[in-house]
């Protein structure tokens, strides 16, 4: 491929881009998915770096498969119609290149609704005084997965469109069922893949299997043997999808938590004194969703603590002991426990009895130099030693934040005070 | 500035010949490729336009290659494909900007310049903010012209331009192709003969991939100079005429009907000679190895 096909290239994504977003339905989405953010904020269900995840998560599962079948429905039509000829006999290149070009271009506008309900949602935390958040980590984390993700998508979109040749139909095959195979034995070199978001890829595969039914329909309408073989393509990319998805459950990996869009989202929140508390999505001992959202109305006593660190080991009592006195009157409490093994949480935890939450903040391959590397929930805290307990009111603002083992005497005081609304 | 190709053939996946060992010389001017469906036309055009690798055989644009040479083609080459589409959101501006811009023109102002031009040379200035999607089928033509005009090329390549028009919409683009021809090559399908009459000055005739007849229409009307005959006849004689001599047409008269054929010599009463047409010159090309005629 040369300069003058990139080139090209360029210029009908661009162009791509700039149809789509020119559509009636394009304004439809990204109003009213603004429209549900700025809602979310005002809520306060949400902080600005989890909405803007949400809006990932509406973007790659809802959105992005929309456009997938948009664009295969316009390429189908394209080729059926001729338009292609003219765009070919003046930029050169391929159909199949075309057909990509057009793909990304129709991802792009699908990614410009998921800025406007980001936008929205942080104006509306900005007005509502909910947590700051820092660009960095999240953007860092966005094109880690957005880049793989459109990619992959690209070359499974076009392949899909080229079905007209076996040699095609046999490498889409191969990515799909063998890259989530291999990923077993080379996790690091296919960490970029598409297969380690396994909803995307069902979803993908779905609008593979319907693009390919809709070229088979239109454009190579007739030809038995391509549509033999985009047959059994369809089979094969279905059954790669499910492969895929029953090797997730298998290993009992959740998507919500191993994401990495989430711990992004989590870490590039900053706690500050007087606003809300950073959101955060993690999962206890029997791997049940604690959402700092379900106690709202309650005040929170959060402590993060580890394992390895006996005097934070202590906070756990301490909370456990605030519970019981207190009931279903007194704060939430709930220990962050700050650990790579989820085993060494559980014997503590039972320990400080049933009344505490008792949470996992495992994070993956997380930025190098952060202070807890695989904790994105303490960098977002900005905890810098356990134990550290915070104290949150009933509206999941920041009230306080105590450092240090010599300070859990006193937990039980501070408690009495903020359940007096001090 | 002239186009050659040299043995040029062409065979489809799953062995479908379209071109057969094609030499052909398009000097400048207006030039038709004339021939029925599937002859060829539209894959020698489309090699010509470097859409289409030829199987065997060269052709040069301007001295350049198709094969190696296809960045420098397209940089002098306007082409218009037989079946082709527009975004029908955007208007015909927009339209053209966009191919302007995939034809590398980056300057904004040349670009507005040219499109301006390629619009007024159409007749569609004053459409130029009108959605293609409120287009005529004669202004979507028009439109395709537009676009292959956008490069000031040097080389124009119309494939079946008039098919589908009304007939005020074929003679105005007939006649636009003649206007734009001046030190241009323009390369013009059809497979409506009475468009060759009046627009080429060069004609190729293909057959089955294989080429019948090139060089002036007069030419291929100078071959049939005194072989061309009109004979008056009743209606029950028709299935008879037709099997003895060679028809090109059929016409009914206050009479009866008359029958415009080809033969050397007119053995039949009433038969009185007259000039030939294109599609009697067109009919007898086509008829070549059926053996009434001989085009040589």
């Amino acid at each position: 491929m040369g300069w003058a096909e990139v080139r090209a290239a360029a210029i009908i994504v661009r162009r791509e881009y700039q149809l789509a977003c020119r559509a009636p339905a394009f304004w439809a989405v990204a109003a009213l998915g603004a429209l549900v953010a700025v809602w979310r904020a005002s809520t306060g269900g949400t902080t600005a770096a989890l909405g803007a995840y949400q809006a990932w998560q509406m973007v790659t599962y809802g959105v992005g498969a929309l456009a997938i079948l948009l664009a295969g429905a316009a390429a189908a039509r394209d080729r059926q119609r001729g338009a292609t000829e003219l765009v070919l006999a003046k930029s050169g290149g391929s159909s199949g290149g075309l057909v990509a070009a057009r793909f990304v271009g129709t991802w792009l506008s699908m990614l410009s609704i998921a800025a406007i309900v980001f936008a929205a949602s942080s104006l509306g935390q900005a007005v509502l005084g909910g947590t700051p958040w820092r660009l960095g980590p999240y953007a860092a984390g966005l094109v880690r997965t957005a880049a793989p993700i459109a990619l992959a998508t690209a070359l499974g979109f076009s392949l899909a469109s080229l079905l007209t040749t076996p040699l095609a139909a046999g490498v889409a095959a191969i990515y799909w069922i063998v890259v989530p195979l291999g990923r077993s034995y080379l996790p690091t070199a296919l960490d970029l893949t598409l297969t380690q978001h396994w909803r995307e890829a069902a979803l993908l595969a779905a609008g593979l299997v319907a693009l390919a039914a809709c070229l088979h329909a239109r454009a190579i309408r007739g030809e038995r043997e391509r549509r033999a073989i985009g047959g059994w393509l369809s089979v094969l990319l279905l059954a790669g999808a499910g492969l895929s998805v029953l090797r997730t459950v298998h290993r009992g990996e959740d998507g919500l938590v191993n994401a990495d869009p989430v711990l992004w989202a989590m870490a590039s929140q900053t706690a500050i004194d007087g606003r809300q508390a950073p959101g955060f999505w993690l999962r206890d001992g029997e791997g049940r969703l604690v959402d700092l959202d379900q106690h709202r109305g309650r005040p929170v006593v959060l402590a993060f603590w580890g394992p390895a660190s006996r005097g934070s080991v202590r906070a756990l009592s301490v909370l456990g002991e605030l519970a019981r006195e207190h009931g279903e009157e007194g704060p939430a409490c709930i220990a962050v426990c700050l650990d790579r093994d989820a085993g060494a949480m559980e014997g503590f935890a039972r320990e400080a009895g049933p009344e505490v939450t008792v949470a996992w903040d495992r994070g993956r391959h997380f930025g190098v130099g952060m202070e807890w590397a695989d904790s994105p929930v303490a960098v977002s805290y900005d905890v810098p030693a356990v134990p550290t307990v915070f104290f949150l009111d009933g509206e999941r603002r920041l009230v306080e934040r105590w450092r240090g083992e010599e300070r859990l005497d006193g937990v039980a005081w501070r408690v009495a005070r903020l359940l007096e609304g001090r | 500035m002239e186009i050659e190709i040299r043995g040029l053939r062409k065979v489809y996946p799953g062995g479908v010949v379209a071109l057969e060992g094609l030499d052909l010389t398009i000097p400048p001017g207006v030039f038709a490729l004339l021939g029925p469906n599937g002859s060829g036309k539209t894959t020698l055009m489309r090699i010509l336009a470097t859409l289409l690798e030829p199987t065997a055989g060269e052709a040069y644009v301007a001295g350049h290659d198709v094969r190696r040479e296809k960045g420098a083609i397209r940089e002098m080459l306007g082409y218009m494909p037989q079946e082709f589409g527009f975004y029908p959101s955007l208007t015909a501006y927009e339209t053209l900007d966009y191919f302007g811009l995939l034809c590398r023109m980056n300057d904004p102002k040349e670009r507005r310049s040219r499109i301006e031009q390629s619009l007024a040379n159409v007749n569609l200035g004053e459409y130029a903010g009108r959605k293609v999607s409120t287009f005529s089928g004669g202004m979507k033509q028009r439109l395709g012209i537009a676009q292959a005009l956008l490069n000031d090329p040097r080389v124009l390549i119309v494939d079946e331009p008039t098919s589908g028009l009304d007939p005020e919409e074929r003679i105005r683009l007939r006649n636009l192709l003649v206007e734009l021809a001046g030190g241009r090559v323009v390369i013009l399908s059809t497979h409506i003969v009475s468009d060759v009459a009046v627009t080429s000055e060069g004609m190729a005739i293909l057959h089955q991939g294989r080429l019948r007849f090139s060089g002036k229409p007069a030419e291929l009307l100078g071959r049939l100079e005194g072989r061309t005959w009109i004979i008056d006849i009743e209606e029950e004689e028709l299935s008879r005429v037709r099997e003895e001599l060679f028809v090109t047409g059929v016409f009914r008269s206050a009479t009866g009907m008359q029958v415009r054929v080809i033969e050397d010599e007119m053995s039949h009463p009433g038969g009185y000679q007259t000039a030939p047409t294109l599609d009697d010159a067109y009919v007898a090309a086509m008829n070549q190895e059926v053996g009434s005629v001989g085009m040589g």
